[in-house]
C-alpha cells in the first residue's frame, strides 16, 4: 500500500504517540520509520490494509494536533480498534527495536550488546555445583508406587 | 526408496525420528514423510540482525502466526491455549526449548495412588532403560542425584549456568526450604558427539545453529540415516490407507504441487503430534470406518492435555541479564509435584525458572509483562529488560473426554484437508492448582529480592504439549492403541507421539514420548521375529 502524504505524515505522527523521545531515547516518527512500518507490513497480507483502517479512525489532522490530543486519539483506537491497534503497535515496535540506532541507545542505557544473539553467544559463570549442597542434603522424597 | 517401506513413518520430529532410528538400524526399509522441510543452520534468524522480527512473523511458534506454506492451520477459537509446533526435519524440537525432564514413577499410577485419570499400562521400570538411551543419543545437560527423582546415570554434560537470576532464584528456593535443581536440558555445555556447546545466547525456541540443543534433525536423524532410513519433505499425509482386512496398507499425500501420492508400506507408523495425528485418523473415513480410522472406541481426539501454564515474574532493581542463557529454563522445583490432599487438588506442578527475551519481544511484553505505550515506555522498558526472571507453573492436566481435537468445519490446509479443531477448557483440579502454584511462585520471586512481581494465571501461548487424543490401554473399548503404541482397530499402525499419553504428568513430555517411540519400536521388532515377516 503507497502512503499518500497526509496518512505518511499521520503515521509518522502516531509513531511518535506510541513510542515518543526523551533525553535518550528516540521518538520513533522522528526516526523516520514510516515507510520501514509499511515494508514491515507488506509480509503479511493483511497488514497493510488493517494499518490504513487504523490511520482512517485517527482524524484526519491528526499530525497537527497537540500531543495530549493525540494521546487521547490513540487511546481511542485503542479502545474501539482493539485488533487494528495491534497491528499499529505490533509494527511499530519491530520497526524500532530492530533499527540499529536504537539498539544502540539500548546497549548505552542498559549493557546489552547491539548485535544478535549469535555467534558469540554470552559468557555465564559456569553452573556451581556447592550451589546444591543444601538440596543434595535432602533426602529422596519423590513417590514410591 | 522405490517399492513398498517397510515402515512408513508419518511426521520427522523426536518421535518419528527415533522409531527410524531404531528400525533403520535394525535393517528395515524406512521411509519418512514430513510436510515441512530441512533446515539449515544458516537459517536460524539469530545471527541476522533482524532475528526478533522473525520471532514474531515467519519464526513463530505458532502456526496460526507463522503461516508457512507447509504449515496446516489450527482451529483455536474454542481453546484458551493456542497451537505452537512446527512442521519439518526435527519437528517441534526445531522450536523447543529442550526442557527434557522424566515423568514420576508416579505419573504412570495417577488412578491407583489418587484415584483420578487412568493408570498407564506400563511403569516407570518398564521405560527407565529407554529414557537412558535417550540421553545418550540426545545429550543431557544436568546433574545426577536429584532427590525429587529416581536415581539416573550421571548425565551428558553439567548442567547449563544459571545466570545472575537463576542463582538468586536458587537461593531463594533453599531459604524457603523447598526443592530445586538445574533442569535436566536437552542442551550440551561441552561438546557432544560432534556437536558444539550451547553458547548461552538466549533464544532456544528459534532453533540452534551451533547444534547445542538437541532437536531431532542434529541428533537421531543423521544416525538414523546413515543407517537407511530416507526422509521425504514437502509431502503432505492426509489419510491412512487400509485393505480389506482392516491392514494399513499406506498413506495418502500430497506433494508440494498438489498432486495427490500413495506411499505403500508394510506398517505405518503416526508421530505428527497431538493434533496431527488425530487429524489424520479422523479424516480417513470410509464406509468401515465412517467415524475415523482406529475409532471403534470413539476416543480418538478425545482426552487432549496441554499443560496449563501460569506465570510470576520476578522484576529485580538491579539488571541480572537475563537475555542470556538458554531462555526457557535454568533451574526446576518439584517442591509440590506429588499430591498433597491438604492443597485442594490432587497431582501437582512443576515451577520452571525461566530467563527473559530480547528487545523487542520485552517491549511486547513477552510472556507475562506490562510495557505501556507512550511516555511511560521506555521508562518501563529500563526497569523489565535484562531485569527479569520468570517461573512458569505447569500443571498436570487431567483428562477430560469433552477437551478433544476435532476436525474443522471453518478451515483447511492447502490441499483442502481440514484443519485439526481444539476444543478445550481447564476444570476445577487445574484453576486451583493454578491458584496454589501462583502463590508459590509469588513467594519465591519476592523471597529472592523481587521489587515487583507480575502474575499471569493461563499463558495463552503455551500449547506446546500436545498429549492423550490416541491414549494407550489394555480395553479396545477403552483406548486407541494396545500398550505399545499399536492400534487396537488396525494392529500394523502405530502411533507414536503424545497421543498415546494416558496422563500428561507435570513435566515436559519430549523425553518421554521419545523413549515411548523406542519401546513401540523394540516391540515391533520382536513381533516381527515371531511373525517372521513384516505382515
Amino acid at each position: 500500500m503507497e502512503l499518500t502524504d497526509r496518512q505518511r505524515s499521520n503515521l509518522t505522527a502516531a509513531l511518535d504517540t506510541l513510542l515518543p523521545g526523551d533525553e535518550w531515547w528516540p521518538a520513533a516518527g522522528a526516526l523516520g520509520l514510516a515507510d520501514r512500518v509499511m515494508d514491515l507490513a507488506s509480509l503479511d497480507p493483511s497488514h497493510p490494509c488493517m494499518v490504513g483502517e487504523a490511520l482512517s479512525v485517527l482524524p484526519g489532522d491528526f499530525a497537527a494536533l497537540d500531543p495530549d490530543t493525540r494521546t487521547s486519539e490513540v487511546e481511542g483506537l485503542e479502545s474501539s480498534q482493539p485488533d487494528l491497534f495491534g497491528v499499529l503497535q505490533l509494527l511499530a515496535y519491530n520497526a524500532y527495536y530492530t533499527d540499529a540506532r536504537v539498539l544502540a541507545v539500548v546497549e548505552s542505557r542498559t549493557g546489552y550488546e547491539a548485535r544478535p544473539p549469535q555467534p558469540l553467544g554470552y559468557f555465564l559463570e559456569p553452573f556451581d555445583e556447592s550451589l546444591l549442597e543444601k538440596v543434595k542434603a535432602r533426602a529422596p522424597f519423590w513417590r514410591r508406587v | 526408496m522405490s517399492g513398498v517401506a517397510d515402515v512408513l513413518v508419518v511426521g520427522a520430529g523426536p518421535s518419528g525420528a527415533a522409531f527410524s532410528w531404531r528400525l533403520a538400524r535394525a535393517g528395515a526399509k524406512v521411509l519418512c514423510l514430513d510436510r515441512g522441510y530441512r533446515v539449515a543452520s544458516e537459517d536460524y534468524p539469530t545471527a541476522h540482525q533482524d532475528w526478533e522480527s522473525r520471532r514474531i512473523r515467519d519464526f513463530n511458534p505458532n502456526p496460526n502466526v507463522r503461516r508457512l506454506p507447509q504449515d496446516y492451520p489450527v482451529d483455536d477459537e474454542d481453546s484458551p491455549i493456542k497451537p505452537l509446533m512446527f512442521c519439518g526435519v526435527g519437528g517441534s524440537t526445531i522450536m523447543w526449548s529442550a526442557a527434557n525432564p522424566r515423568f514420576h514413577p508416579s505419573d504412570f499410577r495417577a488412578r491407583s495412588l489418587d484415584g483420578v485419570a487412568d493408570d498407564w499400562p506400563l511403569s516407570y521400570e518398564e521405560l527407565a532403560s529407554y529414557y537412558d538411551v535417550c540421553d545418550r543419543m540426545v545429550g543431557v545437560g544436568g546433574i545426577a542425584g536429584d532427590p525429587a527423582n529416581p536415581p539416573r546415570p550421571e548425565r551428558t554434560t553439567p548442567p547449563l549456568p544459571l545466570g545472575d537470576g537463576g542463582v538468586r532464584m536458587a537461593r531463594a528456593f533453599d531459604r524457603l526450604g523447598w526443592h530445586w535443581w538445574p533442569v535436566d536440558g536437552a542442551i550440551i555445555s561441552r561438546p557432544y558427539r560432534g556437536r558444539s556447546a550451547c553458547n548461552n545466547c538466549g533464544p532456544c525456541e528459534m532453533g540452534c545453529p551451533r547444534g547445542a540443543k538437541a532437536s531431532a534433525d542434529v541428533t537421531w536423524w543423521p544416525e538414523a540415516e546413515k543407517a537407511g532410513a530416507r526422509i521425504m519433505t514437502g509431502a503432505a499425509v492426509s489419510r491412512i490407507t487400509v485393505d480389506s482386512r482392516n491392514r494399513a496398507t499406506g498413506a495418502l499425500w500430497f506433494d508440494e504441487n498438489g498432486v495427490e501420492r500413495h506411499a505403500p508400506a508394510r506398517v505405518v507408523v503416526l508421530a505428527a503430534n497431538g493434533l496431527g495425528t488425530p487429524r489424520i485418523l479422523l479424516s480417513s473415513t470410509s464406509p468401515r470406518f465412517p467415524d475415523g480410522l482406529a475409532n471403534s472406541s470413539g476416543l480418538v481426539g478425545r482426552r487432549l492435555m496441554l499443560h496449563p501454564v501460569a506465570a510470576a515474574t520476578a522484576v529485580f532493581p538491579e539488571n541480572v541479564g537475563s537475555y542470556a542463557g538458554a531462555d526457557a529454563f535454568s533451574i526446576f522445583s518439584q517442591e509440590f509435584y506429588e499430591t498433597d490432599a491438604g492443597r485442594g487438588f490432587v497431582r501437582g506442578y512443576l515451577m520452571q525458572v525461566t530467563r527473559g527475551q530480547g528487545p523487542l519481544i520485552t517491549a511486547l511484553g513477552g510472556f507475562n509483562l506490562d510495557v505501556p505505550w507512550g511516555t511511560d515506555h521506555h521508562r518501563r522498558f529500563e526497569e523489565l529488560f535484562g531485569h527479569v526472571v520468570t517461573v512458569a507453573v505447569l500443571c498436570e492436566d487431567l483428562p477430560d473426554p469433552d477437551n478433544r481435537v476435532v476436525l474443522s468445519d471453518r478451515l483447511t490446509d492447502r490441499f483442502g484437508v481440514p484443519a485439526p479443531k481444539m476444543v478445550y477448557r481447564l476444570d476445577e483440579n487445574s484453576e486451583r492448582m493454578i491458584d496454589h502454584g501462583l502463590a508459590k511462585a509469588e513467594e519465591v520471586c519476592r523471597e529472592a529480592g523481587a521489587s515487583e512481581v507480575l502474575l499471569t494465571r493461563l499463558l495463552p501461548q503455551a500449547g506446546f504439549h500436545l498429549m492423550g487424543t490416541a491414549r494407550m490401554g489394555t480395553d479396545p473399548g477403552e483406548s486407541v492403541t494396545d500398550p505399545y503404541g499399536f492400534c487396537h482397530d488396525v494392529s500394523n499402525l502405530g502411533i507414536v507421539d503424545g497421543s498415546v499419553f494416558v496422563t500428561s504428568a507435570g513435566v515436559n513430555p519430549t523425553a518421554t514420548l521419545t523413549a515411548l517411540a523406542l519401546r513401540a519400536a523394540d516391540h515391533l521388532l520382536n513381533r516381527r521375529n515371531l511373525e517372521t515377516s513384516w505382515n
